[in-house]
């Protein structure tokens, strides 16, 4: 069976400008951006709404990952774990893995056989905890956990943001 | 956390539960104005906005824009991991960090010492890409490309802030 082809809203220049003024400051005014842009406030205004609509840009904070160290605070340490499921189970073990809170991404690669969860963690014992949890799942033939040591490169602010329910959506709309 | 940053940074840097209030009350808009969240919170739209100027200055927390990579005119995702030998894990990972179209690079604890997200304009660029990384890389051993199909959750709540 093919997979599903992404369907998403073409984007332009101005969107890919707009959404670079913003990616470090999401607060910033829609009459700056449009002052420096050339365009109107309201352009800009629809510009934001429809790409916020599309799920292919999001406004929300983010907490320094490298800063928090207060007992209770959100997360230090980021884990990878592979899941490799067993034949027909993907669906099943990615649900077990989106009712995890420690799964802050999830995606799936590789013939739809095998799941990447990042997970957010504030101590390493959690990471023990969450993989006893994945563990316990049904369907699951392999998991193999990394910890990040270092980040060389890390941007949050482009990524995969649009997911399968964002891109459901949009089939929704046009229909 | 230093002891000798000013008080008024430090006390910004370890987020207390007002500054977490506020923080949630972004999640679920990232625009809304200070008033809105102050009247919502019990708090004056001033004790808002400082608090969330303090905390994006001393860059604890900050209200960002996630685009895309669709918006960049990329079409495929993929994770890249290798396994390097006789080379530092990080000498690598900085030379595939310099690429626009590596969006992230980490040295992990696993087999795979060096991972990373790389974004495609189209499969021409992967297949390319995957031999520059194999044969135009000194050090690497194995290299292991998974192609992301779908994306189920992606909630960076965590991340890395530069200061301003």
């Amino acid at each position: 069976m093919m997979p599903e082809t992404p369907s998403y809203p073409s984007t332009d220049q101005l969107d890919r400008e707009i959404a670079t003024m913003l990616a470090g400051d999401a607060r910033l005014s829609f009459r700056k951006i449009a002052a420096d842009l050339g365009v109107t406030e309201g352009t800009v205004r629809g510009r934001v709404r429809r790409l916020q609509n599309a799920g292919l840009l999001k406004l929300m904070p983010i907490i320094d990952i490298a800063r928090i160290n207060e007992p209770g605070d959100n997360g230090q340490h980021m884990m990878f774990i592979t899941v490799k499921c067993a034949s027909g189970k993907l669906d099943q073990v990615r649900d077990g893995l989106l009712g995890l809170p420690q799964v802050s991404a999830l995606y799936d690669a590789n013939a739809a056989l095998r799941l990447v969860a990042v997970c957010i963690l504030p101590s390493l014992a959690d990471g023990a905890a969450v993989t006893d949890k994945v563990l316990a799942l049904d369907g699951i033939r392999e998991v193999e956990t990394e910890f990040v040591l270092q980040s060389i490169k890390y941007n949050a602010a482009i990524g995969p943001i649009a997911t399968v329910n964002d891109l459901r959506g949009l089939d929704a709309e046009s229909r | 956390m230093s002891e000798e940053l000013p008080a008024r940074r430090q006390r910004a840097a370890t987020l207390d539960e007002t500054d977490h209030r506020i923080i949630a009350a972004l999640t679920r808009d990232g625009r809304a104005q200070s008033t809105a969240i102050g009247e919502e919170l019990g708090l004056s739209g001033n004790v808002v906005a400082n608090r969330i100027r303090a905390m994006d200055a001393a860059g604890a927390m900050r209200v960002v824009a996630l685009a895309d990579f669709r918006i960049h005119g990329y079409r495929l995702l993929a994770r890249i991991r290798l396994r390097i030998s006789g080379r530092p894990a990080s000498d690598v990972a900085h030379e595939l960090a310099a690429r626009d179209d590596v969006l992230s690079v980490h040295i992990t604890s696993g087999r795979y010492p060096v991972s990373c997200l790389h974004a495609f304009r189209n499969a021409r660029d992967m297949i390319e890409a995957a031999r520059d990384v194999s044969a135009g890389i000194a050090g690497v051993e194995d290299v292991d490309v998974e192609l992301i199909n779908s994306v189920y959750r992606y909630n960076p709540t965590v991340g890395p802030l530069e200061p301003r």
